[in-house]
Parts: structure tokens; sequence; C-alpha cells
């Protein structure tokens, strides 16, 4: 149905790689439209009903929906509907040539029940629906899909109390792989999911896993009823689309990952998607063994974030590599940029993160915790730290290379008051900041920096154009810490904190600066 | 020599003590009728098998349920008002082993049915949704079968005591090459379902004692091989000694 593509792409260098990186994207977002549309050929029409689904929300489906799914790929293909009423379900394995379609008004309901879902042996995670190894599958439609997960989680612990499941009970929940997502699909090919609402699942909420071509519009995903409900997880996929899109998750946003040191997830491009999350909006990793690669986001707009608007990790051997953001509002947000290199699970592959621009961004830090009020709110961190600044900071001997910081403007509550922390600027006081290349990687892990603004450390090649940082209060500190950054660059840099005039607001240490 | 005998049965008590109980809410069952419990009874069932035997005890209420697998050294006790339900759907079938039926095993080894409770094959509606899809064209061909109540295929000893066994849509109960079935004091109602109601065996030995059955036709067949059968005051509804054919 669709002719694979194979992308060529020569490594580049500086930022040759934009120019290669847009063409690249415009090919694959025709090649994904091309996709949808051939879904459209999908003919013929099964109504749920037919198969003896009962829509009151109380007889359970799995069996129907799976014999209707089994009927429809073995007949040649097409859509299974689902009209206005509310379907129970436990697990369903979706199969080539299917798609699931909700008509508004339609939810598929997650049973509360957590032996009616499967662990699947191969994928080792529980899910609503599952799809592994299948081409040409898709949820569309204007309805819904709801997990409970609340419910079932917390029926899932009572079965670990009870003795009859196994499960550490780790941080008093059942770990992830224990509790249903919503959506999980392994190495498939071909995938749309268009319109649909996703809400509240156990674990995750939607992972795409090794799957190639992925096009994903308008969803709307509510996910903040149990711990790690992230909004969408994108995991070692080749050729993604997300677009137009709204999620509030109590875990990460827009999350991609890379589980296997031998793949990565690459030529993907985000657009027109609000987030709003109690940890991260964009991010990479945690997980990120093979990394990512050939990315393009715009227009994305994070509110009432607690952690990081954009944060990419490689911290587990992977890399990270030729990344454009572009144009980004985030405001009430705990941290705007988190770029990080560590070594917490390398396996003696050698982790990297270079090409990246993070360009057009506006962006406001709040003084209070920004996702109060939210259901499963991000934990309260005991650290004396003020209001942490953006960061880069890669491993001595690790540098994060090349990474564009354009069009930008930041305001900070600024404020930061010396006598609750400090960390100044003396060789000591900076030498003494952890490297923690093993840590978790968040903006905060290094409890006070000795910047408001950027604190940068092992890098080579951080360009500031047109830059504006803005502290609405007094700062002890100044705005840019640089420690073992070698050609550092400022073209047009504005700083603004009330009366300072005078104060150094870059402070440059074991660095280098370049000229413009 | 007290204290060797202390020791002694203390190493002897746990292995001879009889098999635990567990209820079938443990696993989430509920007995509202309209829950379909087929993953918690399956769950419950795996559980006591992985934990060294026992018995699922179903006390009243009805429960919904698909079809389910017996393993070793578990029984399931349905005690007097409690009913395991088929499920009208055809579909939650396929979770049957090699013989399709409410209860199944397939190569299992000291496992039982008992209690006063009743098995119900619901046959009207059953075959009525089997209908509706075949004239859709839906029904795969294997789904064709319909569903017995007991189905068994290579298991030994395997008892079915004083339950109630009504409204098969297929076969009451199927036996294929098992050996050491008794089934003693059950009672067996099943006439709704067209060409249905049978009890077939093939190479099994079997005692069959003290029941009374009334289906369509003649109650004990031979399919396939025959076996070995004792049978000892099983009439069937005119009190005629049952006979296999």
């Amino acid at each position: 149905m669709v002719v694979p593509i194979i992308w060529l792409y020569c490594a580049s260098t500086k930022n040759d790689f934009i120019k290669q990186l847009m063409s690249l994207m415009r090919k694959l977002v025709l090649l994904l439209l091309l996709v949808t549309i051939s879904y459209s050929g999908i003919a013929k029409d099964y109504n749920a009903t037919d198969f003896g689904a009962v829509p009151d929300g109380v007889n359970l489906n799995t069996g129907i929906i799976q014999g209707a799914i089994d009927y429809i790929t073995t007949h040649g293909g097409g859509r299974l509907v689902f009209t206005p009423g509310t379907y129970l379900t436990g697990t369903i394995y979706l199969k080539s040539n299917v798609v699931l379609h909700l008509d508004s008004g339609a939810v598929l309901l997650g049973s509360v029940n957590p032996f009616d879902y499967v662990k699947d042996p191969y994928i080792g995670w529980m899910s609503m629906i599952f799809a592994l190894k299948q081409e040409n599958i898709g949820i569309t439609g204007t309805g819904m899909i709801d997990g409970r997960g609340f419910y079932t989680a917390n029926n899932m612990v009572a079965n670990i109390h009870k003795g009859i499941v196994k499960d550490p009970l780790k941080q008093d929940r059942p770990n992830e792989t224990n509790r249903p997502q919503n959506v999980y699909f392994r190495e498939c090919k071909n995938i749309v999911i268009k319109g649909i609402t996703l809400k509240d699942p156990a674990s995750w909420n939607q992972t795409y896993d090794q799957c190639k071509n992925l096009y994903v519009d308008s969803i709307k995903v509510d996910s903040k009823n149990y711990w790690n409900n992230d909004g969408i997880d994108v995991v070692d996929c080749d050729g993604v689309v997300i677009k137009n899109s709204f999620f509030d998750a109590a875990d990460d946003v827009l999350c991609f990952k890379s589980h296997d040191p031998s793949k990565i997830c690459e030529n993907v491009v985000v657009d027109n998607c609000v987030g709003r999350s109690s940890a991260n909006g964009l991010k990479f990793g945690t997980v990120s063994r093979g990394g990512f690669r050939n990315f393009k986001v715009t227009n994305i707009t994070i509110y009432d974030t607690y952690r990081s608007a954009i944060t990419f990790a490689a911290v587990d051997g992977g890399i990270v590599e030729n990344i454009l953001v572009d144009g980004v509002k985030s405001t009430n947000t705990g941290n705007v940029i988190y770029l990080r290199i560590g070594d917490r699970w390398s396996g003696g592959k050698i982790p990297a993160m270079k090409n990246v621009v993070i360009r057009n961004v506006y962006a406001e830090v709040p003084a209070k915790k920004a996702d109060s009020g939210y259901l499963y709110e991000g934990p309260v961190e005991d650290l004396p730290r003020n209001i942490s600044p953006s960061g880069i900071v890669g491993l001595p001997g690790h540098p994060i290379q090349n990474v564009t910081l354009e069009n930008i403007k930041i305001v900070y509550p600024g404020g930061a008051n010396p006598h609750y922390a400090r960390r100044g600027l003396t060789k000591a006081e900076l030498d003494s900041i952890p490297e923690m290349p093993a840590a978790y990687p968040e903006f905060s892990q290094f409890k006070e920096l000795p910047a408001w603004g950027f604190y940068l450390r092992h890098a080579e090649g951080i360009h500031f154009k047109n830059v504006t940082l803005v502290a609405q209060e007094k700062e002890y500190r100044p705005a840019i810490v640089a420690d073992d950054v070698k050609g550092i660059s400022f073209d047009k840099l504005d700083v603004q904190e009330p009366d300072s005039k005078k104060k150094k607001q870059v402070f440059l240490h074991n660095s280098t600066q370049v000229k413009k | 020599m007290n204290f060797f005998k202390i020791i002694l049965i203390a190493f002897v008590l746990p292995f001879s003590a009889p098999a635990k109980d567990y209820n079938a809410s443990l696993f989430g069952a509920k007995s509202d009728g309209l829950t379909l419990n087929t993953r918690s009874i399956q769950k419950g069932i795996d559980y006591i098998s992985e934990n060294g035997g026992g018995t699922l005890v179903f006390h009243v209420g009805r429960y919904l349920t698909g079809s389910i697998q017996l393993k070793s050294n578990v029984s399931i006790k349905l005690e007097e008002g409690a009913v395991l339900v088929g499920s009208g759907s055809i579909y939650d079938y396929n979770s049957s082993g090699s013989i399709k039926a409410i209860i199944c095993a397939d190569g299992q080894q000291h496992i039982g049915i008992s209690g006063k409770g009743v098995i119900e094959g619901r046959s009207a509606l059953l075959l009525d949704n089997m209908t509706r899809l075949k004239e859709k064209g839906f029904l795969l061909d294997s789904l064709m079968q319909t569903p017995a109540l007991l189905g068994f295929s290579n298991c030994t000893n395997l008892s079915i005591d004083s339950v109630n066994l009504w409204d098969a849509a297929g076969a009451v109960q199927v036996f294929r090459k098992c050996t050491e079935v008794k089934i003693d004091r059950v009672t067996i109602k099943s006439k709704n379902a067209k060409d249905a109601g049978n009890i077939f065996m093939d190479n099994t030995r079997v005692r069959f004692l003290n029941s009374y059955v009334e289906v369509p036709g003649k109650a004990l067949q031979w399919s396939g091989v025959p076996g070995e059968i004792k049978i000892e005051g099983s009439v069937d509804k005119k009190g005629s000694i049952l006979q296999p054919e």
C-alpha cells in the first residue's frame, strides 16, 4: 500500500542539517499523508453491534470485539465501527488492515478487573489495545478510549496485597508493566491515530514501539488518574508525524524513547500541539539507549507544567542529533530547556548530543509549583534551591555540541535568596557542583546552581542569538554561567534585571568565547 | 520417641492436609449474573494449580463466564445456589482448549467439579447468537462448533460429583481418551438444543453412578473408539437404566 522509502541522510556539519531536515520532513509529511489517504480506500465498514457487542457499559465485549477483528482481517480488511454507546472491554489485539472507528459518543471503556487484560509475553506490558507486527491499522473517529486506570490500578494493588499477583510494589504502586496502557503497538507499519480522545490509562497511555510510519492527528489526551500517565510514548520509531493534538498528562507529554541500543527514534515531525504535564513537555528519554535523530518540532505550547518544557536526555549511551525546535510558548512551566548527557545505563556506548537548534521561544517561569491542583501532581523535592536556570550539561569528555538558541525570551521570577540556598562563582564553588553521571536527569538535579538564566557545563559551540533573559526581581546570581564550554558566542544578548546596571551577567569559567 | 513422632507428624501434616479452599471473589469474580468472569475464574484456577492445588469455591449467585480451562489438582465446587452461567456470545468460547466447552481440560490430572450448584448453558441465547452471526456471514468455520457444558481430553482421575448440568447448547459432556472418570449423583436436564444434550465418550474409562439424565435421544454415546463404562443406579426420565450405544 505504501512504498517504503529509504531515508537517505548524510551527516552534516554545523547547521547545514536544518536545510536537509526541512526537505526530509516535507517528504515525510507527504508520505504519511499518502498513508492516511490510502486508508480511506479501506472500503468496508462493519458495525461492532452486528457481531453482538452490547454498548451498555456492563456487558464485557472483549471476545466479541476480538471476534470481529479476526473476521475483518481475514476478509479483506475494513473499519470496525463503534456507534454511540459504551463498550466495556479487556485486552484486544488489532490486526492488519483493520481500523477501529469510534463514532462521536462511542466509548471503549476499560474493564476495571486487571485479569481482563493480557500481559503480552513478547512485549512485556499490559494494554487494552495491542497490535504486534501488523500493517495498515488505525484508531479513528471522535469517540473515546477510557481506560479507567485509577480503578484498575488500585484493584491491581489489592490483588498484590492478597498475594495473587507478584509485584514488589515499589513506591507502593504496581510496576508500570503490571498496569494496562490504553494502546501499545509494537513493530507495526502504517498506523493512523486520528481524532480520538485517550483518557485515564493505568500506566503509560499510548506506546508506539519500533513502528514505521505513524501518523497521529487531532487527538486529545486526558491522562492524569494514576502514576506514569504519559501523553504519548514513541519508542524507536521511524517516520512519525504528530500534529494538531492536545495533551493533559500526569507524566511526560510528548515522550520519545529509545529502549533498544541497536535502534533509534528518527525522522519525526511534531507540529501544532498543546501540552500540560506534571513532568515534562517535549522529552527525549529518559530511556535513551539508541537515540534520537532528525526531529522537527514546530509550534508547541506548554503550560502549567512541573518540570521542563523541552528536555533531551542522552543518559543511556544513545545519541541526540539534528534536532530543530521552532516555535515554543511555555507559560507557568518550572523550567524551559534542559539538555543532558549522562552515563546511567550506557553499557560501554558513547553518548552524544549535537546539532540542536531551539528558536522562537517565549517562556515564563513561575516562582511557585506550576502543576499545583492537578491530579497526581509531580513529587515535591526536598531541595534547598532557588529557581533553577535552563541547563545544557554534558559530562567531562562528553560535551554537548553545536547548540543554537535563537530568538528566545525567558521571563524568570528572580529574587533568589542566598540565605536559603547559595552557589557562588569561586572555582571551589563551581567545582563543588556534582557531575552526577548516573543520576536520573532532571533540571533540578544539581540543587542550587550559580546562574538564574542558563547554566552551561561541558559543552562545545553554544550560540546565543537574539536571546532576552528577564529576572523580575533582583538576583544574587548572574544570568549565565559557563563552565568548561569551548566556543560560546553571544549575538544580541539582552539581560534585564532590576537595579543591576553594572552587574556582570555572563560568567565564563574554563571557557572560551568566540566573537560573531 | 514422642519427639520423633512430633517431628514425623510435623512433616507429614502439610502433605496430608486437605486441599485448600479459595473463594471465587478472591480473584474478583462477581455473582451478579452480569459481569463476565472468564478471566478472573481462569486466574483463580491457574493460581490454585501453581500453589499446590485446592478448590475454587463458588457460593450462591450467578457467575457469568466464557470458556475456562481446569488445571491439575484443582476442583471447582459450586455450593447450593451457585450457578455457573455460560456466556451468550460464541466469541467467549475462543478460550477453550481441545474441546469447546464452558469447563474444559486437556492432559490434566486430579481434577473435579462438585457441589449442589448448577452449570447452565443457556442454549437458546447462544444458539440465537450463532444463528444471527451465521446469517451475516460473520461466523468463521472455526467457531461453528457449539460448546458443550463440560469437555475433557487426556485427563485422569476426574470426578464430577453432585452438580446439576442444565441446558447445553452443544453436548452436555464430552470425554476423549480419559481414564478414571467418576460421575456420581449428577442431575442432567438438557433438552432445548436439537441434536445436543448427549454425553459423548471416546476411548474413555468411566463410572457413571447414581445419576439422573433427561436429554433428547440416547444419553450415553460412544464416539470413536469405545472404552469401558460401569453404570450403577443411573436412569433416564422414564426410569430406565442407562445403556451406552
